[in-house]
Order: C-alpha cells, then sequence, then structure tokens
C-alpha cells in the first residue's frame, strides 16, 4: 500500500490520461472544453499529491525501482507545471486544430508521466524505457502540425538523432551491467567501488552514456536536432518539448554521475569511481563550446524560433557547469536556474506561437514593429528573455551568478570566462528580438497618421491573465531567492544512496 | 518613514514606471496627460525624497541612513543601502537632473509612455546603484541601468540609431561582463564569502591570489583592472570612447543627457567607492597610471572638440575631457584631489545636463545641432539677440564646463589642479593646457551661435517658453549655488574621503 502511496502522482496522471482518452471518445461540440478541464485538474491533483509525499520523506519503491526523493519529487513538479502551462498555451494556439485538442493533451499528460518516472527511475533499464517513451511521445507531439512538411521533417529529425542517442545509452548501459550485474544504480555503485571498472571499459561506457545524455539536453556535439526541430514543432509544443527532453536529460544526468561516478558524499569535484578518465575535464569542455557555440549560433538565426532554439542550447552549456563541480552548491544552483526557467521559456515559446498566429511567420523581419500591436505580449516576451539572458533584475541574473560562482570556487577560471563571455553574446543576441520587435517607430508613427497601421491585436483578458499568471513566479522567485535556492539544496540531500 | 527614504527614493520611480504599463493607452487626450503626469509626479516625489535625505545628512564619515535586509543568505547577499560624503552629491544629482529630463520630454509625441517609463527605470537604477553599499546589489542595479539605454537611442534616436544602440548595447555587455568577473573574484577571494561593502573594505583582500592555469595571480590587481576597464566602457575613457561618440549623435538630446551627464560620474563613483575601498594598496601603485589615463582622455577629449561642428558631438567629447580631469583627481590620492574629483562629478553632471537640454531646445526649435556647416561657416549666429534667455542660459553652461569662477565647475576644477600639482608639476601643466583648449572650444562655439551676425533661417528663432524656464532655471541656480557657495557640500564630503584615503597611505 505505502508503494502505492508513493507512486500515486504517477497513477493519477495515467487515470487523467485514461480519462481524456475516454472523454474525447465522449464529448463532442462545447463540451470538450471539460477535457481541458480534467486535464488540468488532473495535473493540479498530482501536484497536490507530489507536496504531499514530501512529508513521507525519502524511500524506495517498486523493489528499489523507483526512488522517491527529494530530487526526483523536485523534477515531478516541474514536469507537473511545465505540463499544466503547456496545456494552457496548447489550448491558446490555433497552430493546433480545435478537433485534435485532446490527442495533445493525452500526449503532453504522458510527456509529464513519462518525465516523472525518469526523475524517479533507480534502475538503468526504467531510465532507458522512461526516457525512450518520452521521447517517442515528444516526436508525435512535434509532428503535431500535420500538414506542414516542416513539422513531420523536424519529427523525422528528432526522431533519426533520438535512435542514435538511444543506441548510444544502451550500449554503455550495457557494458556497465555486464561489469556489475546488477540493474539498480545503488548496488552498482557499491560494485563499482569494490571493483572499479578497468579503465578502457569506464571511458567507452561514460563516453557512450554522456554523448547520449548531451542529446537529451541538447548539449554540444549532440546540439544540432535543437534548432531545426523546435523551428518545425507547432509553437506551444515545442516549449514542452525542449523543456521537457532536457529536464529529462538533466535528471538522468545529475542522479546517475552522482550516485554511479562520484563518491558515497557530495565533496566536491570528485570523480573517483572512473578511475583514469579525466571527467571534468572533458565535461568542462562539452559545457564551454556549448555555451559558445549556442551564442554564437543565436547571432545568426533569422526567426525567432531558431533564435530560441540557440539560446536554449547556449544556456545548457551553464546547466553543465553547475554538474561538473558536483557539489551541494553547484547543483543547487542548477535546480534553481531549471526552476526559473520552465516558466521563462514556457512563456517565450507561447508569445512567440502567438505572434505566429497573428502573423503566420516568426522571421524576425516579419515581426518588426509587432510591439505597436500587442504591447503586452511582446513586454512579456522581453522580460522571458531578459531572465533568460540572465541579466537583472529577473533571477536569471542571480542563477547565472550562482552558476559561474561555483564553477570558480573549484578553479575553473578559464570556464568562468568563457561562461561570461557567451553571457555577454546572449544578452546582445537577445536585443536582437527586442530590436525586431520593436521595428521602426518613425515609420508606424507616419503610418498611423495616414491611418495604414494595422489595428492592435484585440485585447483578451485571459491571455494577460496568464501572462501575469507566469510573470509572478519569475518575480517572486527573485525576491525570495533564498527559499528556492534552500529548496533545491535540501532536493539534493536526500538523493538516496 | 525617514528610516527608508533610500529605498522610497529607489522605488517611488519603479512603482511609476508599473503604472505607465497600465495607464490606458495614450488614446484620449486627457490619457496622455494623465500618464505624463504621474511619470513628473513619481520622479519628483523620488527627488523629494532624495533632497531631504542628502539635506538631512551629518558631515561625518560612517554611512548614513543605511537600510539593511538580507536577501539571498546562502550566498551572503543583502539589500544594503546607504549614503556618506561619496555618494550624497551623485544622489543630488540625479534628483536634480530627472525630474528636468523628464519635464524636457514632456512633449514627446512618439510613445511617450514608453519613453517616461524607462526615464524612471534609469532613474531608478541609478540611485540605487549609487546608494547600494552590497557589491552584487551594485552590480545588480548599474547593470539595469545600462538595458533602458539600448531601446531609448534605439527607438528614439537619429537616423543611424541601430547601429548606435547596438554598439552601446555591445560595450555595456562586455563591461558588464568584467564587472561581474571581478565581483565574483573578490567574493570567493575572501573568507568568509561576502559581497558587503563594508566587510571587504577592512583590507580582506589584502595579498589573495588565485590559480590560473598553474600561476599565482593577485585577485586585487586583476580585480582592479577589470573594474577598471568595465566601468571604462561605460564611462567613455580613451580609447573605449567610440561607441559613446556615436551615441551622442544619434540620442536625442535628454537620453544623451542621462548617459554622460548621470551615468558617467556614477561610474567614477563605483570606480572611486569599489577601489578605494577594496584594493587600497593596488590603487597606490596605479595611482600614476590613474593619472595618465586622465590626462590622455583630457588631452584627446580637448583636441576632439575642437574639431567638431555639431553641439551634440562637441558635448560628447567635452564628457571625455572632463571626465579625464576627475580621473587625475581620483589618481592624485590627496584630499584636495579627491575631494575636487567627488566634487566635479556633480559639478560636471550638472554642466553637461544645463549643455544638452540646451542642445535639446536648439534641436527642437532648428531641427539640427550642427552650428557649423560642412564648410566651417556658422549656420546660426546672432541669437543672442533673438533668444536673450537661452542665451544666458547657455552661457552658464559653457561657463561652468570651463570652470570661471562663481560658476559650479570653478570649484571642482581649482581642487583637482591644486590635488594635481602634487603628483606631478606636468600634470598640473596638462591640465591647465587643456583647460585652455576648453576656453578655446567652448568660446568658439558660443560665439557661432549666439553672437555675430544673425544666420539664414533663424528670423523666427524663438526664446525659450514659460515650460522650457521651467526645468533650464533649476539647473543653472543649481549651477550657481553649488559655484557660489560649495563649502557646506565640501564639507560633507571631506570627512570619507580622509578617511578614505587614510587606508590607503
Amino acid at each position: 500500500m505505502r508503494e502505492l502511496i508513493l507512486f500515486s502522482p504517477e497513477i493519477f496522471m495515467a487515470l487523467t490520461l485514461g480519462g481524456i482518452i475516454l472523454s474525447e471518445v465522449g464529448y463532442y461540440g462545447e463540451r470538450s472544453r471539460l477535457i481541458t478541464a480534467t486535464a488540468l485538474l488532473g495535473l493540479g491533483g498530482a501536484f497536490v499529491q507530489i507536496l504531499l509525499i514530501y512529508g513521507l520523506g525519502p524511500a524506495t519503491a517498486m523493489s528499489k525501482v523507483i526512488s522517491v526523493d527529494g530530487l526526483s519529487l523536485f523534477f515531478k513538479l516541474l514536469a507537473v507545471v511545465l505540463g499544466g502551462l503547456s496545456i494552457i498555451c496548447a489550448n491558446a494556439s490555433s497552430e493546433i486544430g480545435q478537433d485534435r485538442r485532446a490527442e495533445t493533451y493525452a500526449l503532453i499528460i504522458a510527456g509529464c508521466l513519462a518525465l516523472s518516472v525518469v526523475a524517479g527511475a533507480a534502475d538503468i533499464l526504467l531510465a532507458f524505457l522512461a526516457l525512450q517513451c518520452l521521447n517517442l511521445i515528444c516526436f508525435g507531439l512535434v509532428a503535431f502540425a500535420r500538414r506542414s512538411s516542416s513539422s513531420v521533417e523536424a519529427s523525422i529529425k528528432h526522431m533519426i538523432s533520438s535512435a542514435v542517442a538511444a543506441g548510444l545509452l544502451l550500449f554503455g548501459f550495457v557494458i556497465l551491467f555486464a561489469h556489475t550485474k546488477t540493474l539498480n544504480i545503488y548496488e552498482m555503485h557499491t560494485v563499482l567501488i569494490s571493483s572499479p571498472l578497468p579503465p578502457h571499459a569506464a571511458l567507452v561506457s561514460l563516453a557512450l552514456i554522456f554523448l547520449s545524455l548531451c542529446f537529451q539536453m541538447g548539449a554540444f556535439p549532440m546540439h544540432l536536432w535543437m534548432p531545426d526541430v523546435l523551428q518545425g514543432a507547432p509553437t506551444p509544443i515545442a516549449g514542452f518539448v525542449a523543456v521537457a527532453v532536457r529536464l529529462a536529460g538533466l535528471a538522468v544526468a545529475i542522479r546517475f554521475f552522482v550516485v554511479l561516478f562520484a563518491q558515497a558524499k557530495l565533496s566536491p569535484g570528485q570523480w573517483m569511481v572512473m578511475g583514469s578518465v579525466d571527467w571534468p575535464q572533458m565535461m568542462a569542455i562539452v559545457s564551454g563550446l556549448t555555451m559558445s557555440v549556442g551564442a554564437l549560433l543565436a547571432f545568426r538565426q533569422h526567426s525567432a524560433k531558431r533564435l530560441l532554439a540557440s539560446l536554449f542550447v547556449s544556456e545548457t552549456g551553464f546547466f553543465l557547469m553547475g554538474l561538473l563541480v558536483l557539489d551541494q552548491m553547484g547543483m543547487a544552483a542548477l535546480l534553481y536556474n531549471v526552476g526559473v526557467q520552465v516558466f521563462a521559456w514556457t512563456g517565450a515559446f507561447y508569445v512567440v506561437g502567438f505572434l505566429y498566429d497573428q502573423l503566420k511567420s516568426d522571421h524576425l523581419t516579419d515581426l518588426s514593429g509587432i510591439m505597436s500591436r500587442a504591447a503586452p505580449e511582446c513586454i512579456f516576451l522581453l522580460l522571458c528573455l531578459v531572465c533568460i539572458a540572465g541579466l537583472p533584475p529577473f533571477p536569471g541574473f542571480l542563477g547565472q551568478f550562482a552558476l559561474v560562482g561555483a564553477a570558480i570556487r573549484h578553479d575553473w577560471y578559464a570556464l568562468a570566462i568563457v561562461a561570461i563571455l557567451s553571457r555577454a553574446l546572449i544578452a546582445i543576441a537577445t536585443a536582437r528580438i527586442g530590436f525586431s520587435l520593436v521595428g521602426n517607430v518613425t515609420q508606424q508613427l507616419a503610418e498611423e497618421a495616414m491611418g495604414t497601421l494595422p489595428a492592435p491585436v484585440a485585447v483578451s483578458p485571459g491571455r494577460r491573465v496568464f501572462l501575469f499568471a507566469l510573470l509572478m513566479p519569475m518575480v517572486l522567485i527573485g525576491v525570495f531567492a533564498e527559499v528556492l535556492l534552500d529548496w533545491a539544496g535540501k532536493s539534493l540531500h536526500f538523493i538516496l544512496w | 518613514m525617514t528610516k527608508h527614504l533610500i529605498t522610497l527614493m529607489v522605488f517611488l520611480p519603479v512603482l511609476g514606471a508599473i503604472l505607465q504599463a497600465l495607464i490606458p493607452k495614450a488614446a484620449s487626450r486627457w490619457g496622455f496627460s494623465l500618464s505624463s503626469w504621474v511619470t513628473l509626479g513619481a520622479s519628483l516625489a523620488s527627488s523629494i525624497c532624495g533632497f531631504i535625505l542628502v539635506l538631512g545628512m551629518r558631515p561625518q564619515a560612517d554611512l548614513q541612513a543605511i537600510e539593511s535586509i538580507p536577501w539571498v543568505g546562502s550566498f551572503a547577499i543583502s539589500y544594503e543601502m546607504g549614503v556618506d560624503g561619496l555618494n550624497a552629491l551623485l544622489v543630488l544629482l540625479i534628483v536634480i537632473i530627472f525630474p528636468l529630463l523628464i519635464a524636457s520630454e514632456w512633449n514627446q509625441r512618439l510613445g511617450a509612455k514608453g519613453m517616461h517609463g524607462l526615464l524612471l527605470m534609469l532613474q531608478a537604477s541609478l540611485a540605487g546603484a549609487v546608494c547600494a553599499q552590497d557589491l552584487f546589489l551594485l552590480f545588480f542595479l548599474w547593470s539595469l541601468s545600462s538595458i533602458p539605454f539600448y531601446f531609448l537611442i534605439g527607438i528614439w534616436g537619429g537616423p543611424e540609431r541601430e547601429s548606435a544602440a547596438f554598439r552601446t548595447l555591445v560595450s555595456t555587455a562586455v563591461g558588464g561582463a568584467l564587472l561581474f568577473t571581478a565581483m565574483i573574484l573578490v567574493y570567493y577571494s575572501v573568507d568568509p564569502n561576502t559581497f558587503s561593502l563594508r566587510e571587504l573594505a577592512q583590507g580582506q583582500l589584502g595579498t589573495k591570489t588565485f590559480n590560473f592555469f598553474g600561476r599565482q595571480i593577485s585577485s586585487s590587481n586583476v580585480a582592479f583592472v577589470l573594474i577598471g576597464v568595465g566601468l571604462a566602457l561605460r564611462a567613455p575613457i580613451w580609447p573605449f570612447h567610440g561607441w559613446f561618440i556615436q551615441a551622442a549623435k544619434q540620442a536625442p538630446a535628454s537620453v544623451f543627457v542621462a548617459l554622460s551627464a548621470v551615468t558617467v560620474p556614477v561610474a567614477l563613483y563605483i570606480f572611486i567607492r569599489v577601489t578605494y575601498s577594496l584594493f587600497p594598496s593596488t590603487v597606490l601603485t596605479s595611482s600614476t597610471t590613474i593619472v595618465t589615463v586622465g590626462l590622455i582622455n583630457l588631452i584627446v577629449g580637448g583636441i576632439c572638440a575642437i574639431t567638431q561642428k555639431s553641439l551634440k558631438s562637441l558635448m560628447a567629447y567635452i564628457c571625455v575631457g572632463q571626465i579625464g580631469l576627475a580621473l587625475v583627481g581620483v589618481g592624485s590620492l590627496n584630499a584636495a584631489g579627491v575631494v575636487g574629483a567627488v566634487f566635479q562629478s556633480l559639478l560636471l553632471g550638472l554642466g553637461l545636463a544645463s549643455f544638452g537640454m540646451f542642445t535639446g531646445v536648439m534641436i527642437s526649435r532648428v531641427g539640427k545641432a550642427e552650428f557649423l556647416d560642412e564648410e566651417s561657416r556658422p549656420s546660426f549666429g546672432g541669437l543672442a539677440l533673438r533668444a536673450p534667455w537661452l542665451a544666458a542660459v547657455a552661457a552658464v553652461a559653457t561657463a561652468s564646463l570651463l570652470g570661471l569662477p562663481g560658476i559650479g565647475g570653478f570649484v571642482g576644477n581649482a581642487l583637482i589642479l591644486i590635488g594635481s600639482y602634487s603628483v606631478h608639476p606636468a600634470a598640473l601643466l596638462l591640465a591647465g593646457l587643456a583647460t585652455l583648449l576648453a576656453t578655446y572650444y567652448l568660446f568658439m562655439m558660443y560665439r557661432h551661435v549666439f553672437l555675430g551676425r544673425m544666420g539664414e533661417g533663424v528670423s523666427s528663432f524663438s526664446d525659450i517658453s514659460v515650460w522650457e524656464r521651467s526645468y533650464l532655471f533649476p539647473i543653472v541656480l543649481a549651477l550657481l549655488i553649488f559655484g557660489i557657495y560649495p563649502k557646506p557640500w565640501l564639507e560633507l564630503v571631506r570627512p570619507t574621503v580622509l578617511t578614505l584615503l587614510s587606508t590607503i597611505k
């Protein structure tokens, strides 16, 4: 019974999923609005259950396959929040047909479910399966704008690169399993301590796993799918796919690296189990390359979605910096950032999707001057970008400081310099979007005088409320940064050993 | 109430900016003026808080009106604000200039709400940066103050505004990155890690080193260089002044006033505050460098200013030169020089602001700022007869920038020159030479614009209106007050400066 309670958010999500599928069959016309309500209520229920499970303390369930600890609960909360926000975004978008909303919600909730399982997986096989399940759902979601060839193309690209990544991950896991004869990562850890892997096997295994996780997180050299897929996918879906896939990758990376390859205590920079291979060095290179490549790519983009995707890649590099130092502070900073960015990215993709609905394009030149027609939305997009770029006054700034600080604490000065330079580049790249949103004001004024200025976008109170609701957590996280940092730190305490 | 004057001063403009977003779109005439009045009200209310704060200060070395609230405990970041002799005059500068700037943009037709909101954000962030006593908070507000400029130049600027805005953004972003590095370096060099300037000031950094690719490097030297270059990118220190000149040509006059008359003195203040208190030994060893950079700036600014044909670029080079003079004072490391530099940063701001607003009036009248045409013939000429009041305002602004006795600029100039003598007589000589240059180019400008034969196309030139007087006269008045009776202000500055200097030597 206790195990069922520990697993109840997932069960609840599965029930919601079933309910949506059933109601899609049963409801039609006006009543199909109930489907949205069902989906949101289901996720809300799961959210409450996750909060309640916090009280039950760290535990394992299902014969130690699932671990219910601070880390997994943190990611589950984010998954549920992301799912809820994505459903609202998808509901507002006209890129997804009215008759296909229910399917979208079902897929999004299934994605959240998969993400929750990934976050709690303490078993390499379960982690692999749940990751692939999430990727599979994402292929479907990406291809959702069925009539658009770019959407299908994006989906196929995603599928191919994901298949490669899955293969790599499986090979890496197989080597570990062959040596340790166990699937549970905690047992694996004890075996690895008593009889370490031979250096070459360790190198191959960790390289394969790391490359695969790079795909999942969108890190160099496996980042190339990101701009293509995010551009092709329907915009509200793009936000969900990007954030969810990376959350899954980070969850696995944190748990596996901390448990498998680090010492039993979170003491800084200790990667002793894998012996002769200099992992931090390699990860530092990957991290530095990811952030600079993303920032440089962002300079060259002409499509708002692709630009966002490049910024997204660059941000992954920063997250890797928190993972690399492998100490309490670095990873707390990582989790803090992940938490902040769920809101910022959802908001950014939502507004870009909204603009796409208005203009049928996300090309920067087409966006020119849209600020005069939809000022609140554009200002909100700029605020999200400011948060993403790590500029004051948003919490992204503090998050950036915490990550760079963590690197400096462990004497990664060169990496910190690369990080700061890429941040400066990102700030400049971000400003390009801001500029095209504002457009040529003098010309607009002339058009206004002549009466040829397009009419402003219709005001919708619901949209404003949603934007405000997204902005609030961003502001509050900044003001009460201490609380979230503390909570993120605590989440790490309870990684079960 | 009096305990939270700084917070009120910083957050009232933010409130005003938020209200700009909430007040319905400027459709009716009524809505238009409402949002403008809200802007002015918020700015004035903040200014009143600032005035009460500064006028209520006692001339002592310690921080006053301290407010301290822990913000992010795990990184020892706190919301810590306070004023002392070093920043009191800067507070005064900000609270005088911003309401007047907003008044000068009163009739802005193009997105007035946006411009007013951005100006309010600037006021808040700069006032906050001046009062912040926590390194993180200081950097936070300082980099926040760079964002509005991008939009202010990029939207309301001249024909090449986009490239000007872009260059401004690039230089501020790079400068911000350097400061950020320095900040983190300082934070992790001390034990226990702290951002509080008061705790850092107790010589904590000392001889700390860090390991960079196997070499031990002194933290304070690196941080000093990073902070110096990072601030030089925002204050137009040669050779980083290219963007500033372009911004001057493209930005609207009022925005350029904020960019030069306020931001530059604040950058200078941050330099004094952070380096004097954090790296006293590095400052001592590099004082000659500071003076040299200042002198180069002074000469470069002076020589370039001679060839300018536009009021805007002339003002930019005056700023480049004047900041050099202030740097000479900073590097002199004696009481006269440093007090002079602090006082000069206030008067430089006021002088540039009055000059910039005068430029704005000219542009609004004749649509251009070029006082000489392509072949160096005066384009206006003889305006003094048409617009005596404007001529008087411009005369005071020019005289203050020159440092004529009786008007603000004189006191600062004289103190800096006295201070510079102790460094090297050559410094005094060069500074004096630069002042001569300034006399030449400013008087030539004045002659071309106001004196001589009346030019073509200025026959319909009207004198300044009542509304324009309302924002030009207060600043002229301030220049005169500070020039005729500087004693209380100097006494406010002196104790803090003496305390700081005593830690250096």
